[in-house]
Protein backbone atom coordinates (compact mmCIF):
# COMPACT_ATOMS: atom_id res chain seq x y z
CA UNK A 1 0.00 0.00 0.00
CA UNK A 2 1.40 3.20 -1.21
CA UNK A 3 1.97 5.44 1.56
CA UNK A 4 4.27 8.43 3.53
CA UNK A 5 6.67 6.60 6.01
CA UNK A 6 8.83 8.08 8.57
CA UNK A 7 11.78 5.10 8.90
CA UNK A 8 14.67 5.32 11.11
CA UNK A 9 18.34 4.76 9.31
CA UNK A 10 19.66 1.95 10.79
CA UNK A 11 22.92 1.97 8.83
CA UNK A 12 24.46 4.58 5.90
CA UNK A 13 27.43 2.92 4.60
CA UNK A 14 29.92 4.36 1.98
CA UNK A 15 30.85 0.90 -0.64
CA UNK A 16 32.47 2.59 -2.96
CA UNK A 17 33.40 6.15 -3.22
CA UNK A 18 30.54 8.18 -4.35
CA UNK A 19 28.20 5.27 -3.53
CA UNK A 20 26.34 4.20 -0.01
CA UNK A 21 24.16 1.79 1.16
CA UNK A 22 21.37 3.07 3.68
CA UNK A 23 19.48 0.79 5.46
CA UNK A 24 16.13 1.31 7.09
CA UNK A 25 13.90 -0.04 10.07
CA UNK A 26 11.01 -0.89 8.41
CA UNK A 27 9.16 -3.26 5.37
CA UNK A 28 7.13 -1.15 3.12
CA UNK A 29 6.27 -4.88 1.05
CA UNK A 30 8.14 -3.41 -2.04
CA UNK A 31 7.81 -5.53 -5.07
CA UNK A 32 11.28 -5.58 -7.51
CA UNK A 33 11.91 -2.50 -9.43
CA UNK A 34 9.69 -0.20 -7.20
CA UNK A 35 11.12 3.33 -5.74
CA UNK A 36 10.69 5.39 -2.94
CA UNK A 37 10.25 9.02 -2.82
CA UNK A 38 12.82 10.22 -0.86
CA UNK A 39 12.80 13.70 1.32
CA UNK A 40 16.12 15.01 1.61
CA UNK A 41 15.53 18.23 3.61
CA UNK A 42 13.23 19.80 5.86
CA UNK A 43 13.47 23.09 4.44
CA UNK A 44 12.21 23.84 0.64
CA UNK A 45 15.11 23.79 -0.57
CA UNK A 46 16.20 20.96 -2.43
CA UNK A 47 12.11 21.24 -3.03
CA UNK A 48 11.83 18.43 -4.15
CA UNK A 49 11.88 14.52 -3.33
CA UNK A 50 14.57 12.33 -4.46
CA UNK A 51 13.38 9.19 -6.59
CA UNK A 52 15.87 6.24 -5.35
CA UNK A 53 15.12 2.50 -6.42
CA UNK A 54 14.37 -0.32 -4.28
CA UNK A 55 17.84 -2.37 -3.99
CA UNK A 56 16.47 -4.75 -0.85
CA UNK A 57 13.37 -4.95 0.92
CA UNK A 58 12.50 -7.39 3.68
CA UNK A 59 9.41 -7.51 6.22
CA UNK A 60 11.71 -4.90 8.69
CA UNK A 61 14.00 -3.65 6.56
CA UNK A 62 14.68 -1.55 3.44
CA UNK A 63 17.90 -1.10 1.53
CA UNK A 64 18.36 1.93 -0.90
CA UNK A 65 21.66 1.74 -2.78
CA UNK A 66 22.53 4.96 -4.15
CA UNK A 67 25.10 7.33 -6.23
CA UNK A 68 26.31 10.49 -4.83
CA UNK A 69 25.51 12.98 -7.61
CA UNK A 70 24.25 16.13 -6.73
CA UNK A 71 23.04 18.20 -3.35
CA UNK A 72 20.08 16.18 -2.59
CA UNK A 73 21.76 12.91 -2.47
CA UNK A 74 25.04 14.42 -0.64
CA UNK A 75 22.24 15.79 1.90
CA UNK A 76 20.78 12.12 1.96
CA UNK A 77 24.34 10.53 2.15
CA UNK A 78 25.20 13.00 5.48
CA UNK A 79 22.07 11.57 7.25
CA UNK A 80 23.54 8.97 10.20
CA UNK A 81 21.88 5.95 11.83
CA UNK A 82 19.84 7.05 14.03
CA UNK A 83 17.47 9.78 12.37
CA UNK A 84 14.54 9.44 10.97
CA UNK A 85 13.89 9.43 7.06
CA UNK A 86 10.65 10.56 5.38
CA UNK A 87 10.02 8.57 2.52
CA UNK A 88 6.86 8.12 -0.09
CA UNK A 89 6.46 4.28 -1.38
CA UNK A 90 6.44 2.03 -2.88
CA UNK A 91 6.15 3.82 -6.43
CA UNK A 92 5.91 2.51 -10.04
CA UNK A 93 5.40 -0.95 -11.97
CA UNK A 94 7.72 -3.60 -11.08
CA UNK A 95 9.68 -6.06 -12.95
CA UNK A 96 7.56 -8.81 -14.15
CA UNK A 97 8.39 -12.58 -13.41
CA UNK A 98 7.49 -14.56 -16.89
CA UNK A 99 7.21 -18.49 -17.52
CA UNK A 100 10.59 -18.98 -19.30
CA UNK A 101 12.96 -21.01 -17.75
CA UNK A 102 15.89 -18.39 -17.49
CA UNK A 103 16.46 -14.82 -17.10
CA UNK A 104 19.06 -12.33 -18.98
CA UNK A 105 19.97 -9.50 -16.45
CA UNK A 106 21.80 -6.65 -17.55
CA UNK A 107 23.07 -4.12 -15.37
CA UNK A 108 25.10 -0.98 -16.40
CA UNK A 109 26.80 1.06 -13.27
CA UNK A 110 24.19 2.27 -10.18
CA UNK A 111 21.63 0.60 -12.52
CA UNK A 112 22.62 -2.44 -10.90
CA UNK A 113 20.61 -1.15 -7.80
CA UNK A 114 17.02 -2.03 -8.56
CA UNK A 115 18.21 -5.45 -10.05
CA UNK A 116 19.18 -6.79 -6.68
CA UNK A 117 15.99 -7.51 -5.35
CA UNK A 118 14.79 -8.94 -9.06
CA UNK A 119 17.71 -11.39 -9.04
CA UNK A 120 16.18 -12.56 -5.62
CA UNK A 121 12.55 -12.66 -6.73
CA UNK A 122 14.29 -14.71 -9.71
CA UNK A 123 16.14 -17.26 -7.60
CA UNK A 124 13.60 -17.69 -6.01
CA UNK A 125 11.18 -18.31 -8.59
CA UNK A 126 13.38 -21.07 -9.63
CA UNK A 127 14.72 -19.29 -13.19
CA UNK A 128 18.32 -20.00 -14.04
CA UNK A 129 19.90 -16.91 -14.54
CA UNK A 130 22.90 -14.74 -16.00
CA UNK A 131 23.81 -11.64 -14.53
CA UNK A 132 25.54 -9.24 -16.70
CA UNK A 133 27.15 -6.03 -14.54
CA UNK A 134 28.38 -3.23 -16.41
CA UNK A 135 30.72 -0.27 -14.66
CA UNK A 136 33.27 2.17 -15.45
CA UNK A 137 35.92 0.61 -13.39
CA UNK A 138 36.32 -2.13 -10.32
CA UNK A 139 35.22 0.02 -8.16
CA UNK A 140 32.14 0.95 -9.30
CA UNK A 141 31.07 -2.57 -9.60
CA UNK A 142 29.41 -2.54 -6.08
CA UNK A 143 28.52 -5.17 -4.05
CA UNK A 144 30.08 -7.78 -6.43
CA UNK A 145 30.13 -10.76 -3.89
CA UNK A 146 26.50 -10.54 -2.47
CA UNK A 147 25.23 -10.31 -6.68
CA UNK A 148 27.43 -12.80 -7.55
CA UNK A 149 25.56 -15.24 -4.54
CA UNK A 150 22.47 -14.95 -6.34
CA UNK A 151 23.08 -15.71 -9.65
CA UNK A 152 23.71 -19.05 -11.60
CA UNK A 153 26.33 -17.21 -14.35
CA UNK A 154 28.26 -13.74 -13.47
CA UNK A 155 29.73 -12.11 -15.60
CA UNK A 156 31.66 -8.25 -15.47
CA UNK A 157 32.50 -5.91 -17.82
CA UNK A 158 34.68 -2.51 -17.27
CA UNK A 159 35.44 0.51 -19.80
CA UNK A 160 39.06 0.20 -18.18
CA UNK A 161 39.55 -3.52 -18.18
CA UNK A 162 40.48 -3.11 -14.19
CA UNK A 163 37.59 -6.15 -13.72
CA UNK A 164 36.27 -8.31 -15.87
CA UNK A 165 35.92 -8.56 -19.64
CA UNK A 166 37.63 -5.07 -20.96
CA UNK A 167 33.88 -4.57 -22.95
CA UNK A 168 30.76 -2.98 -23.01
CA UNK A 169 28.08 -5.12 -21.08
CA UNK A 170 25.95 -5.81 -23.66
CA UNK A 171 29.12 -7.05 -25.86
CA UNK A 172 29.46 -9.46 -23.13
CA UNK A 173 25.94 -10.63 -23.17
CA UNK A 174 24.70 -10.98 -26.76
CA UNK A 175 25.93 -14.81 -26.61
CA UNK A 176 23.60 -15.17 -23.75
CA UNK A 177 20.56 -13.07 -25.84
CA UNK A 178 21.54 -15.54 -28.74
CA UNK A 179 21.37 -18.89 -26.83
CA UNK A 180 18.66 -19.01 -23.75
CA UNK A 181 15.28 -19.19 -23.99
CA UNK A 182 15.19 -16.02 -21.63
CA UNK A 183 13.67 -13.13 -20.15
CA UNK A 184 15.93 -10.42 -20.77
CA UNK A 185 15.73 -7.51 -17.38
CA UNK A 186 18.11 -4.20 -17.84
CA UNK A 187 18.76 -0.72 -15.83
CA UNK A 188 21.54 1.61 -16.64
CA UNK A 189 22.45 4.04 -19.01
CA UNK A 190 19.92 4.71 -22.07
CA UNK A 191 22.43 3.78 -24.78
CA UNK A 192 23.17 0.40 -22.75
CA UNK A 193 19.04 0.23 -22.61
CA UNK A 194 18.75 0.98 -26.10
CA UNK A 195 21.26 -1.70 -26.97
CA UNK A 196 19.48 -4.31 -24.56
CA UNK A 197 16.33 -3.67 -26.34
CA UNK A 198 17.65 -3.76 -30.16
CA UNK A 199 19.38 -7.31 -29.20
CA UNK A 200 16.60 -8.78 -27.13
CA UNK A 201 14.33 -7.56 -30.12
CA UNK A 202 16.76 -9.37 -32.84
CA UNK A 203 16.40 -12.51 -31.05
CA UNK A 204 12.84 -12.52 -30.28
CA UNK A 205 13.46 -12.05 -26.32
CA UNK A 206 10.86 -10.40 -24.22
CA UNK A 207 12.81 -7.58 -22.55
CA UNK A 208 11.83 -5.13 -19.30
CA UNK A 209 13.89 -2.29 -18.83
CA UNK A 210 14.07 0.23 -15.75
CA UNK A 211 14.03 4.12 -16.85
CA UNK A 212 14.78 6.70 -15.27
CA UNK A 213 13.79 10.46 -15.10
CA UNK A 214 13.54 14.09 -13.38
CA UNK A 215 10.27 13.64 -11.25
CA UNK A 216 8.40 15.84 -9.33
CA UNK A 217 5.52 14.38 -7.61
CA UNK A 218 6.68 10.49 -7.72
CA UNK A 219 2.63 9.97 -8.17
CA UNK A 220 1.68 10.49 -11.40
CA UNK A 221 -0.10 13.73 -10.52
CA UNK A 222 2.06 16.35 -12.32
CA UNK A 223 3.35 14.42 -15.33
CA UNK A 224 6.57 16.14 -15.30
CA UNK A 225 8.29 12.81 -16.43
CA UNK A 226 6.48 11.60 -19.31
CA UNK A 227 8.29 9.43 -22.13
CA UNK A 228 7.11 9.07 -25.57
CA UNK A 229 4.81 5.92 -26.57
CA UNK A 230 6.44 4.21 -29.47
CA UNK A 231 3.83 4.85 -32.92
CA UNK A 232 1.60 7.07 -31.30
CA UNK A 233 1.44 11.00 -29.81
CA UNK A 234 1.35 9.57 -26.27
CA UNK A 235 3.28 9.95 -23.36
CA UNK A 236 3.71 7.38 -20.45
CA UNK A 237 4.53 8.76 -17.13
CA UNK A 238 7.61 7.11 -15.86
CA UNK A 239 6.76 7.47 -12.01
CA UNK A 240 3.39 5.29 -12.36
CA UNK A 241 3.09 3.67 -15.56
CA UNK A 242 7.40 2.98 -15.25
CA UNK A 243 9.75 2.81 -14.13
CA UNK A 244 9.89 -0.74 -15.61
CA UNK A 245 8.41 -0.73 -19.11
CA UNK A 246 8.16 -3.24 -21.65
CA UNK A 247 10.95 -2.56 -24.56
CA UNK A 248 9.00 -2.39 -26.90
CA UNK A 249 6.67 -0.27 -25.53
CA UNK A 250 8.70 3.30 -25.38
CA UNK A 251 11.58 5.49 -26.54
CA UNK A 252 14.06 5.88 -23.99
CA UNK A 253 15.28 9.48 -23.59
CA UNK B 1 -14.77 26.15 22.73
CA UNK B 2 -16.11 25.93 19.62
CA UNK B 3 -14.24 24.83 16.88
CA UNK B 4 -13.85 28.14 14.16
CA UNK B 5 -16.50 27.97 11.17
CA UNK B 6 -14.12 27.21 7.98
CA UNK B 7 -16.53 27.88 5.53
CA UNK B 8 -16.35 30.66 2.80
CA UNK B 9 -18.35 31.62 0.26
CA UNK B 10 -16.32 31.67 -3.75
CA UNK B 11 -18.73 32.88 -6.67
CA UNK B 12 -21.67 31.13 -4.59
CA UNK B 13 -20.45 28.30 -4.02
CA UNK B 14 -20.14 27.87 -0.30
CA UNK B 15 -17.02 25.81 0.28
CA UNK B 16 -16.57 23.68 3.44
CA UNK B 17 -13.17 24.88 4.07
CA UNK B 18 -11.30 27.82 2.04
CA UNK B 19 -8.30 25.31 0.84
CA UNK B 20 -7.91 23.68 -2.26
CA UNK B 21 -5.29 22.22 -4.70
CA UNK B 22 -4.42 24.19 -7.45
CA UNK B 23 -4.88 23.18 -11.04
CA UNK B 24 -1.82 20.63 -12.16
CA UNK B 25 -0.69 19.34 -9.10
CA UNK B 26 -3.47 17.18 -8.29
CA UNK B 27 -4.75 15.25 -11.32
CA UNK B 28 -8.34 14.92 -11.49
CA UNK B 29 -7.98 13.77 -7.71
CA UNK B 30 -7.26 10.21 -8.07
CA UNK B 31 -3.08 10.19 -7.25
CA UNK B 32 -4.19 11.62 -3.81
CA UNK B 33 -7.17 9.69 -3.19
CA UNK B 34 -4.90 6.96 -1.54
CA UNK B 35 -3.20 9.24 1.00
CA UNK B 36 -5.91 10.94 2.23
CA UNK B 37 -10.15 11.78 2.33
CA UNK B 38 -10.63 13.88 -0.56
CA UNK B 39 -13.79 15.21 1.70
CA UNK B 40 -11.23 17.60 3.82
CA UNK B 41 -10.55 19.65 1.12
CA UNK B 42 -13.05 22.92 0.37
CA UNK B 43 -13.02 22.46 -3.20
CA UNK B 44 -10.86 19.88 -6.19
CA UNK B 45 -9.47 22.08 -8.90
CA UNK B 46 -8.37 19.12 -11.68
CA UNK B 47 -6.00 19.22 -14.58
CA UNK B 48 -6.30 21.96 -17.35
CA UNK B 49 -9.04 20.88 -19.52
CA UNK B 50 -9.08 20.94 -23.18
CA UNK B 51 -11.74 20.24 -25.65
CA UNK B 52 -9.94 17.65 -28.13
CA UNK B 53 -7.17 15.47 -25.61
CA UNK B 54 -3.75 16.73 -25.51
CA UNK B 55 -0.87 15.06 -25.56
CA UNK B 56 1.10 17.77 -23.82
CA UNK B 57 4.86 19.20 -24.84
CA UNK B 58 7.99 16.69 -25.07
CA UNK B 59 10.27 16.16 -22.68
CA UNK B 60 12.45 17.04 -20.25
CA UNK B 61 9.25 18.97 -18.67
CA UNK B 62 10.66 19.54 -16.02
CA UNK B 63 13.39 21.51 -13.78
CA UNK B 64 14.87 21.88 -10.45
CA UNK B 65 15.42 25.63 -9.19
CA UNK B 66 16.18 27.00 -5.83
CA UNK B 67 12.94 26.86 -3.54
CA UNK B 68 10.69 25.94 -6.44
CA UNK B 69 10.72 24.08 -9.90
CA UNK B 70 10.22 24.91 -13.77
CA UNK B 71 7.24 22.57 -15.56
CA UNK B 72 6.71 22.71 -19.46
CA UNK B 73 3.59 20.23 -19.72
CA UNK B 74 1.84 21.74 -21.83
CA UNK B 75 -1.69 20.91 -20.89
CA UNK B 76 -1.58 17.31 -21.20
CA UNK B 77 -4.69 15.96 -20.66
CA UNK B 78 -7.55 13.24 -21.75
CA UNK B 79 -9.47 15.84 -23.31
CA UNK B 80 -13.10 16.81 -22.32
CA UNK B 81 -15.07 13.60 -22.81
CA UNK B 82 -12.72 11.42 -21.15
CA UNK B 83 -12.41 14.17 -18.47
CA UNK B 84 -16.24 13.96 -17.94
CA UNK B 85 -15.95 9.99 -16.59
CA UNK B 86 -13.14 11.20 -14.00
CA UNK B 87 -14.96 14.60 -12.78
CA UNK B 88 -18.44 12.36 -12.35
CA UNK B 89 -15.91 10.09 -10.26
CA UNK B 90 -14.64 12.89 -8.26
CA UNK B 91 -18.35 14.26 -7.38
CA UNK B 92 -18.72 11.28 -5.63
CA UNK B 93 -17.08 13.12 -2.80
CA UNK B 94 -19.42 15.60 -2.66
CA UNK B 95 -16.40 17.95 -2.87
CA UNK B 96 -17.27 20.88 -5.08
CA UNK B 97 -15.38 20.69 -8.32
CA UNK B 98 -13.94 23.09 -10.45
CA UNK B 99 -12.64 22.46 -13.82
CA UNK B 100 -9.85 24.66 -15.28
CA UNK B 101 -11.12 25.21 -18.82
CA UNK B 102 -8.04 25.55 -21.22
CA UNK B 103 -7.43 26.08 -25.19
CA UNK B 104 -5.82 28.18 -27.95
CA UNK B 105 -8.94 30.09 -28.75
CA UNK B 106 -12.02 31.52 -27.68
CA UNK B 107 -14.13 29.01 -29.81
CA UNK B 108 -12.12 26.22 -27.66
CA UNK B 109 -12.64 27.43 -24.26
CA UNK B 110 -16.46 27.78 -25.13
CA UNK B 111 -16.11 23.84 -26.55
CA UNK B 112 -15.26 22.50 -23.33
CA UNK B 113 -18.18 24.44 -21.31
CA UNK B 114 -20.35 22.86 -23.47
CA UNK B 115 -18.84 19.53 -23.61
CA UNK B 116 -19.36 19.96 -19.59
CA UNK B 117 -21.88 22.35 -18.61
CA UNK B 118 -24.74 19.36 -17.93
CA UNK B 119 -22.60 17.95 -15.72
CA UNK B 120 -23.67 18.15 -11.60
CA UNK B 121 -20.32 17.71 -10.45
CA UNK B 122 -19.10 20.81 -11.65
CA UNK B 123 -19.46 23.65 -9.44
CA UNK B 124 -17.68 26.36 -11.80
CA UNK B 125 -15.24 26.71 -14.09
CA UNK B 126 -11.32 28.36 -13.86
CA UNK B 127 -10.66 29.86 -16.64
CA UNK B 128 -7.15 29.35 -17.74
CA UNK B 129 -6.15 32.74 -19.64
CA UNK B 130 -2.48 32.70 -18.03
CA UNK B 131 -1.23 28.96 -19.11
CA UNK B 132 2.73 29.97 -20.28
CA UNK B 133 3.54 26.77 -21.75
CA UNK B 134 1.53 26.90 -25.02
CA UNK B 135 2.38 28.43 -28.12
CA UNK B 136 -1.39 30.24 -28.71
CA UNK B 137 -3.84 31.12 -26.01
CA UNK B 138 -3.07 30.57 -22.89
CA UNK B 139 -0.74 33.07 -21.28
CA UNK B 140 -1.44 35.05 -24.27
CA UNK B 141 -5.03 35.56 -23.98
CA UNK B 142 -4.27 37.06 -20.20
CA UNK B 143 -2.08 39.73 -21.33
CA UNK B 144 -3.69 42.35 -22.96
CA UNK B 145 -6.76 44.22 -20.65
CA UNK B 146 -9.36 44.27 -23.83
CA UNK B 147 -8.94 40.86 -24.94
CA UNK B 148 -9.27 39.53 -20.95
CA UNK B 149 -12.69 41.55 -21.29
CA UNK B 150 -14.18 40.21 -24.22
CA UNK B 151 -13.53 36.59 -23.70
CA UNK B 152 -15.07 36.56 -20.48
CA UNK B 153 -18.44 38.17 -21.70
CA UNK B 154 -18.33 35.42 -24.59
CA UNK B 155 -17.73 32.83 -21.81
CA UNK B 156 -20.33 34.35 -19.82
CA UNK B 157 -22.70 33.61 -22.54
CA UNK B 158 -22.24 30.43 -22.46
CA UNK B 159 -23.13 29.19 -19.19
CA UNK B 160 -24.93 29.72 -15.95
CA UNK B 161 -22.28 28.09 -13.84
CA UNK B 162 -19.90 30.62 -11.87
CA UNK B 163 -16.77 31.89 -13.84
CA UNK B 164 -13.29 32.12 -11.99
CA UNK B 165 -11.08 33.72 -14.34
CA UNK B 166 -7.01 32.51 -13.04
CA UNK B 167 -4.56 35.43 -14.26
CA UNK B 168 -1.01 34.97 -15.17
CA UNK B 169 1.63 37.15 -13.01
CA UNK B 170 3.96 38.15 -16.47
CA UNK B 171 2.00 41.12 -16.78
CA UNK B 172 3.23 44.88 -16.17
CA UNK B 173 0.37 45.19 -14.04
CA UNK B 174 -2.37 42.45 -12.85
CA UNK B 175 -4.58 45.22 -11.53
CA UNK B 176 -5.71 46.13 -14.82
CA UNK B 177 -5.87 42.40 -16.25
CA UNK B 178 -8.08 42.01 -13.00
CA UNK B 179 -10.45 44.94 -13.48
CA UNK B 180 -11.24 44.03 -16.90
CA UNK B 181 -12.10 40.13 -16.02
CA UNK B 182 -14.21 41.79 -13.48
CA UNK B 183 -15.86 44.09 -16.15
CA UNK B 184 -16.33 40.87 -18.05
CA UNK B 185 -18.73 39.70 -15.91
CA UNK B 186 -16.60 36.87 -13.97
CA UNK B 187 -17.73 35.78 -10.85
CA UNK B 188 -13.68 35.01 -8.71
CA UNK B 189 -10.71 35.44 -9.57
CA UNK B 190 -7.43 33.36 -8.95
CA UNK B 191 -3.69 34.05 -9.04
CA UNK B 192 -1.42 33.71 -9.46
CA UNK B 193 -0.55 31.30 -12.08
CA UNK B 194 3.45 30.25 -12.99
CA UNK B 195 6.17 32.80 -13.43
CA UNK B 196 8.04 32.51 -17.01
CA UNK B 197 11.28 31.26 -16.76
CA UNK B 198 13.99 28.87 -18.13
CA UNK B 199 17.06 26.67 -16.83
CA UNK B 200 20.46 25.95 -18.70
CA UNK B 201 22.31 22.43 -18.41
CA UNK B 202 26.21 23.78 -18.51
CA UNK B 203 27.46 20.41 -18.91
CA UNK B 204 25.19 20.00 -22.67
CA UNK B 205 25.21 23.40 -23.06
CA UNK B 206 21.72 23.98 -23.85
CA UNK B 207 18.12 25.31 -22.18
CA UNK B 208 17.15 22.20 -20.00
CA UNK B 209 13.21 22.28 -20.85
CA UNK B 210 12.08 20.72 -24.64
CA UNK B 211 10.10 23.95 -24.47
CA UNK B 212 12.59 26.24 -23.90
CA UNK B 213 10.58 28.05 -21.19
CA UNK B 214 8.60 26.70 -18.52
CA UNK B 215 6.22 28.07 -15.32
CA UNK B 216 8.11 28.68 -12.34
CA UNK B 217 6.42 27.51 -9.04
CA UNK B 218 6.90 26.83 -5.37
CA UNK B 219 8.05 28.65 -2.12
CA UNK B 220 10.36 31.10 -4.28
CA UNK B 221 7.57 32.89 -5.98
CA UNK B 222 5.41 33.18 -2.70
CA UNK B 223 6.37 36.93 -2.14
CA UNK B 224 5.78 38.18 -5.73
CA UNK B 225 2.02 35.90 -5.67
CA UNK B 226 1.20 37.75 -2.06
CA UNK B 227 1.67 40.91 -3.64
CA UNK B 228 -0.57 40.64 -6.69
CA UNK B 229 -2.96 39.60 -4.26
CA UNK B 230 -2.94 42.57 -1.93
CA UNK B 231 -3.23 44.48 -5.23
CA UNK B 232 -5.74 42.57 -6.84
CA UNK B 233 -7.86 42.92 -4.19
CA UNK B 234 -7.80 46.53 -3.38
CA UNK B 235 -8.82 46.78 -7.04
CA UNK B 236 -11.96 44.95 -7.61
CA UNK B 237 -14.90 43.56 -5.50
CA UNK B 238 -14.89 40.07 -6.43
CA UNK B 239 -13.43 37.31 -4.45
CA UNK B 240 -10.03 36.18 -4.66
CA UNK B 241 -8.53 32.84 -4.80
CA UNK B 242 -4.84 33.42 -3.82
CA UNK B 243 -2.14 30.64 -4.68
CA UNK B 244 1.87 30.84 -5.31
CA UNK B 245 4.13 29.08 -3.72
CA UNK B 246 1.79 28.14 -0.44
CA UNK B 247 3.36 25.28 1.40
CA UNK B 248 1.27 25.03 4.73
CA UNK B 249 -1.00 27.06 7.26
CA UNK B 250 1.38 30.00 7.93
CA UNK B 251 1.45 30.95 3.98
CA UNK B 252 -2.43 30.16 3.58
CA UNK B 253 -3.04 32.55 6.40
CA UNK B 254 -0.09 35.33 4.80
CA UNK B 255 -2.93 34.99 2.00
CA UNK B 256 -5.82 34.99 3.35
CA UNK B 257 -5.08 38.10 5.53
CA UNK B 258 -3.75 39.84 2.30
CA UNK B 259 -7.37 39.86 0.92
CA UNK B 260 -7.82 35.92 -0.63
CA UNK B 261 -11.28 34.84 0.23
CA UNK B 262 -9.51 31.17 0.22
CA UNK B 263 -6.08 29.58 -1.18
CA UNK B 264 -5.17 26.61 -3.86
CA UNK B 265 -1.82 24.61 -3.05
CA UNK B 266 0.02 23.53 -6.16
CA UNK B 267 3.85 22.48 -6.01
CA UNK B 268 3.58 22.05 -2.24
CA UNK B 269 1.37 18.79 -2.78
CA UNK B 270 5.00 16.86 -4.66
CA UNK B 271 7.18 17.71 -1.53
CA UNK B 272 4.16 16.63 0.89
CA UNK B 273 0.89 14.92 0.02
CA UNK B 274 -0.99 15.37 2.86
CA UNK B 275 -0.68 19.35 2.81
CA UNK B 276 -3.68 20.34 1.70
CA UNK B 277 -5.69 18.68 4.89
CA UNK B 278 -2.42 19.58 7.14
CA UNK B 279 -3.03 23.21 5.95
CA UNK B 280 -6.61 23.26 6.98
CA UNK B 281 -6.13 21.98 10.81
CA UNK B 282 -3.31 24.92 10.74
CA UNK B 283 -5.63 27.18 9.64
CA UNK B 284 -8.43 26.27 12.17
CA UNK B 285 -5.97 25.94 14.87
CA UNK B 286 -4.74 29.18 14.33
CA UNK B 287 -8.23 30.95 14.57
CA UNK B 288 -8.59 29.13 17.46
CA UNK B 289 -5.89 30.20 19.46
CA UNK B 290 -6.34 33.72 18.33
CA UNK B 291 -9.98 33.70 19.22
CA UNK B 292 -11.63 34.09 15.70
CA UNK B 293 -14.69 32.57 15.27
CA UNK B 294 -14.52 32.47 11.71
CA UNK B 295 -12.08 32.20 8.66
CA UNK B 296 -13.87 35.48 7.13
CA UNK B 297 -12.67 37.28 9.90
CA UNK B 298 -9.18 36.96 8.81
CA UNK B 299 -9.91 37.97 4.89
CA UNK B 300 -8.04 40.85 4.25
CA UNK B 301 -7.28 41.86 8.37
CA UNK B 302 -3.63 42.98 6.90
CA UNK B 303 -5.05 45.70 5.03
CA UNK B 304 -7.30 47.16 8.19
CA UNK B 305 -4.26 46.49 10.17
CA UNK B 306 -1.90 48.89 7.55
CA UNK B 307 -4.58 51.31 6.70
Amino acid sequence: MLKLHKLKIIKQELVAPGYQRLTLAGGIAALAGQFVQVRVSETCDPFLRRPISVHHCTEDRLVLLYRTVGRGTALLAAKKAGETLDLLGPLGSSFPLTDRPSAVVVAGGIGAAPLYCLLQALKQAGKQVSFFYGARNQAELLLRDEYRALVANYSEATDDGSAGTRAVVTQLATPAFASLDATVYACGPSPMLREVARLADYYGRSCFVSLEAQLACGVGACLGCVVPVKGQEQYRRVCVDGPVFAAGEVFFC
Amino acid sequence: MLSPDLTVKIAGVVLANPVMPASGCFGYGEEYAPFFDLRRLGAIVVKGTTAEPCAGNPPPRLAETPGGMLNAIGLQNPGAVAAREKISALWQSSVPVIVNVSGHSAAQYRDVIELLDDLAAVAAYEINISCPNVKAGGMAFGTDPAVVAGLVRELRGATKKPLIIKLSPNVTDITAIARAAEEGGADALSLINTLLGMAIDIERRRPVLANLTGGLSGPAIKPVALRMVWQVTSAVEIPVIGMGGISGARDALEFLMAGASAVAIGAANFTNPLVCPETVEGISDYLAEHGFASVKEIVGLAKKEWS
